[in-house]
């Protein structure tokens, strides 16, 4: 037998959890050759042996009084008592303690069940190793998810495992504290301390994404080497899961990605069967929506955009915001919140403060800047912020600092223009742009433009706010048209027309 | 041979002979002392052997049954003890020639000569048990398959119930629905037994052996204890603290933890009614029918097993039991008797 146990050392194994010692600590290091049950025969027979004590040979109490001298006496290892209620008399703790025969009480558990176990683990650790290993495969067998895997394979080990991410950090379980010895940078299987590691790949290619990990109290040889077995079996189930995960995720993404890309198209009219994907995504169309577009900086490879999209969408979750989804949509990221009623004018404010934190909890070398859009009911109005909330990101792009945050909430809008039409450079573009209808005979043409862009590129609207027949305001903006060598259809050159209007205004 | 007589003097030695043959139990001989002290101031006693009484000659047994605290209580009246010794007399159809206790233990052993001294009848040196038990029939006579019939008890009421017939097993309870009747003590005579018999049958000679034990107990009680120890002829086995008290439930005897204050030897004394066994270190060191007695070791006073208390400073020690019981005794009077399983383990 190439391992030498102690007595401690069998007190981790999984049969005896819950036991406790209740005396006689001071022998917890006594050599355990063999497992036996007490029968009252030749004491010589189990020297050195853990003597295993059913109910009726401790009571009544003083029993094992008598017993633990004759424990001591033939050199037994010590004494384990399966008994549920008997407490030992402080005559028997005293003596225990007195002549260091560790006295161990198991309150539940088959005395048949665990002497056979022990036997085992003692005369054949390598057959209690393929035990475990058996005993694992079983219990993990059936679970998909890798909190539940670990959670059944701890159970059976009587150990915590964790599933630590590649920097160590633990994903799922409890955090460990790795000893330098164990490099995480070398994808093998490594014990040091008490502590083993073993590597899950990646599905795809030969890196390692995660690191199953447990540590143990009392790294006896063979407990290492079944705790190791174990880890090395669970591995396959767990990288089945992230597998599952990855391409659940991919699925999810494209179906998110295709239902927004429908609204976006129908708006309000989206089909039947549009509303029953987004019904099965989560999303509440006929709720009040509020976007949130992320611009993260350009040049990340998928992996890394893909993390930093899942890290922004937990981090606005943790600040509060009740992200429905949050789609990556090539170089930006849309997310948006749903609510039942219309959230009232002040939460805007909130939104602008949770988003704002979330954006700094986010690594600042992602360089994000992020737009909020208004609240918008109905599919519609989802479109509409999401719009809005890209033009607002858009706006926080021209900033030269990171993160930055912009709401496009009235307040948001009236400031931005505020800004624009005082400056200089708007001002000198707005004479220099409208030069050709600054003079005093021009000045109904100027007004027209004006009325015409104010009422959003309606002749009708302009013709009705200007008191000119709808021809007359035809005829002006082609005029217009000429004198100024500008399409009026488009956005953007109406955009700079109408800062301009504004600016000479001022 | 000259005349034995108990006197006035000799009941301090007899009553800590008899406290420390209690083994703890037998109730407290301090009422009989009263008692007995107060019967001697104007009457005395005499002691005979049996073997010197006529061998046909009737004796009958008298005794106190029932609860220790009542008994402390409510005084015994030696009247009683006479009604309940004529009550057999009529039974036995035969004039009584001497009177003599059940047990040399405790109370008892002074409640018989309280008996004798009322009856006025010479009191027999011996009696059948040569300590303290707590059934009536755990005894010589018993073990040679004697029944304590015809058998009285007697009440401070007035009530007295004759039980001319009794089966072995039945005597236990019979006498507690009769005590309990009677207001959970009474005074009590049976075992009316031919001198003959006694003196073959009984534990001879333990009234001067208690007198003898008292004596030296009161001697060398102030002494060094190993002086003590050695006196009685006891063995010591350990003097220390109580740290643990674990009472007696049902028929499992109750421990007493003593860490002896020398060596840290652990002490185990289990109980019942009285001291039953010893083991130091977990290696049984008495056990009845040896006499295990705990002393207070401040005042040296044989402690009955409800008077030891946790953290008191006590004195473990064992007598010889006064009669060579043989081994067929064993279910009567060993451990086994008393629930005490296991002993003979070692």
């Amino acid at each position: 037998m190439s391992e030498t146990l102690r007595v401690a050392d069998l007190l981790a194994e999984p049969e005896l959890s819950g036991a406790r010692v209740v005396a006689g600590a001071a022998g917890l290091e006594r050599l355990v050759l063999d497992v036996a049950w007490y029968d009252a025969g030749d004491p010589a027979a189990v020297a050195d042996s853990l003597l295993l004590c059913r109910p009726e040979a401790v009571a009544p109490a003083y029993r094992l009084d008598a017993l633990v001298r004759r424990a001591h006496d033939s050199g037994v290892a010590g004494l384990l008592v399966v008994a549920e209620t008997e407490v030992p008399l402080l005559a028997t703790s005293r003596l225990a303690d007195r002549l260091a025969v560790p006295l161990v009480w198991l309150p539940h558990g088959r005395p048949v069940h665990v002497l056979q176990e022990l036997t085992v683990r003692v005369r054949a650790p390598e057959l209690a190793e393929a035990r475990v290993v058996n005993r694992v495969v079983r219990r993990v067998h059936g679970r998909h998810t890798a909190p539940e895997i670990l959670g059944a394979v701890g159970d059976e080990l009587a150990v915590p495992v964790s599933m630590l991410a590649a920097d160590g950090r633990s994903l799922v379980g409890p955090e460990l504290e790795l000893p330098d010895e164990i490099r995480l940078d070398r994808a093998i299987p490594q014990r040091e301390a008490g502590f083993l590691v073993h590597p899950v790949h990646d599905p795809d290619s030969p890196r390692v994404t995660a690191w199953l990990a447990a540590r143990l109290d009392r790294p006896s040889h063979g407990r290492m080497n079944q705790v190791a077995s174990a880890l090395a079996v669970t591995e396959p189930h767990v990288r089945s899961w992230l597998t599952t995960q990855r391409a659940q995720s991919r699925h999810d993404a494209l179906v998110e990605r295709q239902t927004l890309a429908e609204i976006v198209a129908h708006r309000d009219g989206v089909s039947r069967g549009v509303v029953e994907s987004a019904v099965s995504l989560g999303w509440q169309l006929q709720q009040w929506h509020v976007g949130v577009h992320a611009v993260p900086r350009t040049g990340l490879d998928d992996n890394d955009r893909e993390r930093a999209r899942a890290r922004w969408a937990s981090e606005l979750a943790a600040q509060g915001v009740a992200v429905v989804a949050c789609q990556d949509d090539g170089d930006r990221w849309l997310a948006w919140a749903s609510a039942e009623v219309e959230p009232p004018t002040a939460d805007a404010r909130a939104v602008l403060q949770q988003v704002r934190r979330a954006a700094a909890a986010m690594p600042r070398d992602l360089g994000i800047a992020v737009g909020i859009g208004r609240p918008h009911r109905g599919p519609g109005g989802l479109v509409e912020t999401l719009d809005e909330a890209r033009n607002a990101a858009l706006l926080a792009l021209s900033h030269d600092y990171r993160p930055v945050v912009e709401h496009s909430d009235e307040l948001g809008v009236a400031r931005l223009l505020a800004t624009w039409q005082e400056s200089e450079v708007t001002r000198s573009f707005a004479e220099t742009a409208l030069a050709p209808l600054m003079d005093a005979p021009s000045q109904v043409l100027l007004a027209t433009l004006r009325a015409y862009l104010e009422c959003g590129g309606s002749v009708v609207e302009t013709a009705a706010a200007t008191g000119a027949h709808r021809n007359t305001i035809t005829t002006r903006l082609q005029q217009i048209r000429e004198r100024l060598g500008v399409d009026l259809n488009d956005p953007s050159q109406r955009l700079a027309l109408q800062v301009a209007c504004r600016s000479l205004r001022v | 041979m000259a005349e034995r007589r108990i006197e006035r003097e000799d009941v301090d030695a007899f009553a800590a002979g008899a406290a420390l043959l209690g083994a703890g139990g037998g109730g407290d001989v301090r009422v009989g002392a009263h008692l007995l002290r107060h019967l001697l101031a104007e009457r005395s006693l005499r002691l005979v052997p049996a073997a010197d009484l006529p061998p046909d000659g009737i004796v009958v047994h008298t005794g106190a049954v029932g609860s220790p605290d009542v008994i402390s209580e409510r005084l015994l009246s030696p009247v009683d003890l006479a009604r309940a010794a004529a009550a057999v007399a009529e039974q036995v159809m035969g004039p009584i020639r001497a009177a003599a206790a059940f047990e040399i233990g405790g109370l008892n052993a002074l409640v018989g000569a309280i008996g004798a001294i009322e009856l006025g009848l010479p009191f027999v040196d011996g009696d059948l048990m040569g300590r303290a038990f707590p059934k009536l029939t755990q005894n010589t006579l018993a073990l040679h398959g004697v029944a304590p019939v015809p058998l009285a008890v007697a009440s401070p009421a007035g009530d007295v119930v004759v039980v001319p017939l009794m089966g072995p097993r039945a005597v236990e309870p019979i006498l507690a629905g009769i005590t309990a009747g009677m207001g959970g003590a009474a005074s009590v005579a049976g075992y009316p037994t031919t001198a003959g018999d006694l003196a073959r049958l009984g534990v001879r000679g333990s009234v001067s052996a208690c007198l003898e034990l008292g004596r030296r107990f009161l001697a060398a009680r102030s002494a060094a204890l190993p002086v003590l120890v050695a006196d009685l002829g006891a063995r010591l086995h350990g003097v220390g603290r109580v740290e643990e008290i674990v009472p007696r439930h049902g028929g499992t005897p109750g421990t007493v933890t003593v860490i002896d204050s020398e060596d840290g030897a652990v002490v185990r004394v289990d109980h019942q009614e009285e001291f039953l066994a010893t083991a130091v270190d977990g290696v049984p060191a008495a056990c009845t029918p040896d006499v295990v007695a705990v002393l207070d070791n401040r005042s040296r006073r044989p402690l009955q097993v409800e008077e030891v208390r946790v953290g008191q400073a006590v004195v473990v020690c064992s007598l010889p039991p006064l009669h060579a019981w043989p081994d067929s005794a064993r279910d009567l009077v060993g451990p086994t008797a008393f629930g005490l399983v296991g002993m003979e383990d070692r």
